[in-house]
């Protein structure tokens, strides 16, 4: 089963992240961060399959996150799951590694269409 | 540098936060049918701009109404309670969408802050309100707000 960690300082959008993969189709083993620096954490101590992360978060931002993990060597699978979703933002996801920017609001279907080329 | 978010724009942002993440379907967020009302026992939520463009974008709506947006956005039966932390966590998570797909609209704000959630909001100095946009979501009010600092003001 696929383990995936989401990270985002709200409670209530790591839930609705969890509800819409399961709407997806995804049913993963699922851990929970609430910033950055949480999620940093739980990736040394136990590496996921792939990241979700919100980027504006306190402490540690999903795009430092991302910079420290892969400053650390974590090749992880990463994607953002974020509020904000202009080209300036995408760019610079892309160019720090993240494989994909889902934009709040989302669908499942928005889900599916971002992952499924990562699992192919 | 633009401030030009239009209040169609900003009303089709509303309407695709809410199809998506409150009711499931389109249909139940328009525009409100007068002038903008006013809200009773109100909370605020919102969030902040920062760059070479600053501002802020407020959502304001009655207590009860916030209650049941959490509960929609949490899943929770109508009869559930919502806790304040919940009724912050999900307000402010809404403001910070809407405020997100705003600021998308607006290149010249660099930076978006984090979502606040109280019954009144603190004064932006130097602030001009540039948008209203009154809503009705299933017959209750919302109403969204976009201030944006002037060129050279305080704040």
């Amino acid at each position: 089963m696929i383990r995936v960690l989401v990270v985002d300082d709200s409670r209530v959008m790591r839930q609705i992240v969890i509800r819409t993969l399961r709407q997806a189709g995804y049913d993963w083993d699922v851990r929970e961060a609430s910033d950055g620096a949480e999620a940093l954490a739980a990736v040394r101590a136990d590496e996921p399959d792939v990241v979700l992360s919100d980027w504006n978060m306190p402490n540690v931002s999903g795009i430092e996150l991302l910079e420290n993990l892969r400053a650390e060597g974590f090749e992880t699978p990463f994607g953002f799951v974020t509020s904000e979703g202009s080209p300036e933002m995408r760019a610079t996801a892309d160019a720090a590694g993240a494989l994909f920017l889902i934009a709040k609001p989302f669908t499942a279907d928005a889900f599916r269409e971002v992952i499924e080329p990562v699992l192919a | 540098m633009s401030t030009d978010v239009a209040t169609d724009q900003v009303l089709l942002i509303a309407r695709d936060v809410f199809s998506s993440m409150i009711d499931g379907e389109e249909g139940h967020l328009n525009a409100w049918d007068g002038p903008t009302p006013d809200v009773e026992a109100p909370v605020h939520a919102w969030v902040d701009l920062f760059g070479e463009l600053s501002g802020r974008a407020v959502l304001t709506t009655a207590t009860v109404t916030a209650h049941d947006l959490a509960r929609a956005l949490l899943g929770l039966g109508e009869d559930e309670e919502v806790s304040h932390d919940d009724l912050v966590d999900a307000f402010g998570e809404l403001a910070n969408v809407v405020g997100g797909n705003i600021k998308a609209l607006m290149p010249d704000a660099a930076k978006l802050g984090l979502p606040a959630v109280a019954d009144t909001v603190p004064v932006l100095e130097g602030a001009l309100r540039v948008q209203e946009l009154a809503l009705s979501w299933r017959g209750r009010a919302i109403v969204v707000e976009l201030w944006v600092l002037l060129p050279g003001a305080g704040g």
